[in-house]
């Protein structure tokens, strides 16, 4: 009820700003709407948003690949933490845009290579919680399970990765926010189709009306999978936890 | 009979950062008979839970030998350690899979000794839904079903109010004399000792320095004023040790505590 509401306020405040310059500049929720609703009616719309949405799914699968080892490998180890250390800072530091650049000069303009320049955005960040919760593993619970004679396997599945669970979590909802950013970037710089494309090319047409009609889709998408399937599942596997009463 | 331990002269140092070695067990031998309750008291860092752990298998890394026989182990540590994600029911079937007890037992062993300790209606809890003494509870629950010949307690009660503290030592000793299982326990408090145990080891600075035995008839009640005497003999003897070897710097001195445990208890028997 409470989020229906700042929502309303949040199209009622938009309305009232766009009030302040002309329609063509900047308009309203109400045009912007039905810009969108031409677009959805035309069609044209899913294949862009659905290169997008696989670009935005297809990153962070590759990311978790190779931050999630990486990060594993910090927590257990404090030579490869120290060795691996700079790396991620390195990693994190440099801009999407450079990676951007770099991965469409050295494989060329196609999906490999934004979905590659996606996925190594993305994974320091993951590394850095992944490693965050691999040091933070309750090795009493280890030594727990292991006096109650539970294997190797058994330890793994049902003490450690309980315990690293909600950092892949905070990781990929995290992640999610950062990659959908890269995304149309990467779009913009480099590729045929997509959200990120059909922005910079209203941009170029100097038609506000469809660029806020497009920014105004993806926003929408992004919130359900956030409300509908993130955060549903999110519920369910930490139903444990105890509430922070401040 | 087969004794259920025994430790034939057991070594286990320490390597500092600064490469020095330190030894915190030091030619250790222990025999514990089947059936027995053994208390081993000892200051904070006297080497008393490196010694369960050795037991428990939890640490392979010594000279000397060890054997333990006659079935399974059971440890209950100074925290519950259960596993926060799963409830109260989940962490007890958690144990029971790991030790593959056959599952047609598994409700038969589970109602069993919850009801025993009085937990039967908290089956459904998750371990932060419950207090200190509830989760400890639960966690000798656990070592229990789990049906250990040999109960390895480390501190177990050290955590808990004096009163929670009571209780569970009062069912600790009943389900001891239902199903006569082997323990050997650890603590820093003199009191709690003569209380529970048929014998007493006194630790300090990695080696046995008196064997007492207690010879207080079964059943007890905690507020025996003979179990208060025999206490104030232990620590005594314990002061004695200390001022005998005035060389023992490199272990933590935490002595103080078992006067302060005393006081606290000899406080608690007026006030309650």
């Amino acid at each position: 009820m409470l989020k229906l509401l700042s929502l309303t306020t949040a199209v009622i405040v938009w309305g009232a700003l766009s009030l302040t310059l002309p329609h063509e500049i900047f308009p309203g929720p109400i045009e912007t709407a039905r810009a969108l609703w031409g677009d959805i009616a035309g069609g044209e719309v899913w294949t862009d948003l659905t290169m997008t949405l696989l670009r935005v799914v297809g990153g962070p699968v590759l990311a978790l690949i190779l931050g999630v080892p990486v990060g594993v490998v910090m927590g257990l180890n404090r030579r490869a933490e120290a060795v691996l250390d700079v790396w991620v800072m390195i990693g994190l530091t440099i801009p999407s845009l450079c990676y951007a650049i770099m991965a469409f000069m050295w494989f060329g303009l196609n999906e490999g290579a934004a979905i590659i320049a996606i996925a190594v955005t993305a994974a320091p960040s993951i590394t850095i919680n992944i490693w965050e919760g691999v040091k933070n593993v309750d090795t009493k619970l280890v030594a727990m399970a292991r006096v109650f004679e539970a294997s190797r396997a058994v330890i793994v599945r049902r003490v450690l990765l309980p315990q690293i669970f909600p950092y892949v979590m905070a990781s990929a909802r995290f992640g999610l926010g950062i990659i959908w950013k890269i995304t149309v970037l990467i779009e913009l710089i480099g590729r045929p189709n997509g959200v990120g494309f059909k922005l910079f090319y209203w941009y170029q047409l100097a038609d506000m009306r469809q660029v806020l009609a497009w920014t105004l889709l993806f926003t929408i998408i992004m919130l359900l999978i956030e409300l509908l399937i993130l955060k549903p599942i999110e519920r369910r596997l930490f139903a444990w936890r105890p509430q922070v009463a401040i | 009979m087969n004794p259920a331990i025994n430790v034939e002269s057991l070594r286990k140092t320490f390597k500092g950062r600064d490469g020095t070695s330190r030894a915190v067990l030091k030619d250790l031998d222990l025999t514990v008979a089947a059936g027995e309750f053994l208390c081993i008291l000892g200051p904070s860092g006297c080497g008393k839970s490196t010694l369960l752990n050795v037991l428990a298998g939890l640490d392979t890394v010594y000279d000397g030998r060890t054997s333990v026989s006659g079935g399974r182990i059971g440890y209950l540590f100074q925290e519950p350690r259960l596993l926060p994600w799963l409830t109260a029911d989940e962490n007890l079937d958690f144990a029971l899979a790991s030790c593959r007890v056959p599952t047609s037992r598994w409700s038969e062993l589970k109602s069993r000794y919850l009801a025993m300790t009085g937990l039967s209606e908290y089956r459904d809890y998750y371990p932060h839904q419950m207090s200190g003494g509830m989760a400890q509870r639960l966690a000798l629950v656990r070592a229990l079903c789990v049906e250990p010949a040999i109960l390895l307690m480390d501190e177990p009660f050290s955590g808990l109010d004096e009163i929670t503290a009571r209780r569970i030592r009062a069912d600790l000793l009943s389900i001891w004399r239902e199903t006569r299982k082997t323990i050997v326990f650890v603590t820093h408090n003199a009191y709690e000792a003569c209380f529970l145990a048929d014998r007493i080891l006194v630790m300090l600075g990695g080696a046995f320095r008196e064997e007492m035995r207690v010879p207080i008839g079964r059943p007890r009640s905690f507020d025996d004023p003979a179990i208060f005497t025999l206490s104030r003999d232990v620590i005594k003897a314990f002061d004695d040790e200390i001022g005998r070897e005035p060389v023992q710097s490199a272990i933590p001195v935490a002595e103080p505590s078992l006067i302060d445990n005393l006081a606290r208890h000899a406080a608690a028997r007026m006030n309650i």
